[in-house]
């Protein structure tokens, strides 16, 4: 583990023992580097769900793969990232057409829908860049909630955007580095 | 094991064991759920009583569950779960396909 100022970095074996330590660790830093203005309750259970489903991402999609988790605290936000160089990210959508990474240009920026519960569409937005932005669209709820017809792979996607002030998905092809990038901003800011 | 088991009369208690409900035996609850949802019973309370977080994986199976449980008129019911648990259900809108009580003896009023 290496630490600076604002940041520390964790890497993660990708094995599913590994997980509850590895959380413990990483909520005992934000606790520590938070200091004398704690964080609210609400916040840092939004913040553990992330993580926990970060670290299963990880064991489920980087195979033996090393992950990187990053840690940040700035007087704003807390910012968790997660690095591997595994399999790009693939979405496979309502419609069961697939978007995979690295994009093609043609089709970016992209609106593609994920997945619904019948109350929230989970959707994933691309820029020119190439980087996924997820967000959530509120639908009018539906007699039967949509939940039970997808088990899913997309409950942690969901999890993760519903929880995330910004949850994004970035990959570098030149290197073949995965990132997600989840943020929570401080509605007052830590002095 | 993760569940402890007890039947009166059909209706099943299946307290969940382990703190951490999680990828790691999200798949055994899976499998005993089906099991005794399979004996014919007519209604199964789950207790998350001994349960501190949960993630994605164990919420699918509780659905995978719930799916196998519909055509053959078993209900699931949820109890006794912590406030960051339930608020997890609530995020994901998994309240919308649960009944949830506050633990057993409430679940079990509803039968009379």
């Amino acid at each position: 583990m290496r630490e600076d100022s604002d940041q520390i970095t964790i890497v993660f074996n990708s094995n599913r023992e590994g997980i509850p330590g590895t959380l413990n660790l990483c909520l005992d830093h934000i606790r520590q580097k938070a200091g004398t203005s704690p964080l609210d309750e609400d916040l840092l259970a939004k913040i553990k769900w992330v993580i926990m489903e970060l670290l299963t991402n990880a064991v489920k999609h980087s195979g033996e793969r090393e992950t990187v988790l990053k840690i940040g605290l700035t007087v704003d936000a807390v910012i968790l990232e997660k690095e591997d160089y595994g399999k790009p990210l693939v979405l496979v959508g309502q419609d069961r057409k697939k978007i995979m990474w690295p994009l093609e240009e043609m089709v970016r920026p992209l609106d593609f829908p994920i997945y619904h519960n019948g109350m929230d569409s989970l959707c994933v937005r691309t820029d020119e860049s190439g980087r996924a932005i997820f967000f959530i669209e509120e639908l009018a709820e539906l007699e039967m909630p949509a939940l039970l017809s997808d088990t899913s792979e997309h409950f942690g996607l969901l999890i993760m955007t519903k929880a995330s002030d910004e949850f994004a998905y970035e990959h570098e092809p030149e290197s073949g580095l995965n990132r997600f990038i989840s943020t929570f901003y401080f509605t007052q800011p830590i002095p | 094991m993760i569940l402890k088991v007890e039947e009166i009369n059909r209706v099943v208690q299946a307290t969940i064991l382990p703190e951490e409900a999680s990828l790691s035996n999200a798949d055994a609850f899976k499998e005993e759920m089906i099991t005794i949802i399979g004996k014919g019973v007519r209604l199964v309370i789950v207790s998350f009583e001994n349960v501190n977080y949960i993630d994605s994986s164990f919420l699918g199976s509780l659905v995978v569950a719930l799916k196998y449980a519909m055509p053959r008129n078993v209900d699931i019911y949820l109890v006794s779960l912590k406030p960051d648990v339930k608020n997890l259900l609530t995020l994901i809108r998994m309240d919308k396909v649960f009944r949830i009580f506050n633990n057993y003896e409430e679940a079990q009023g509803t039968l009379n």
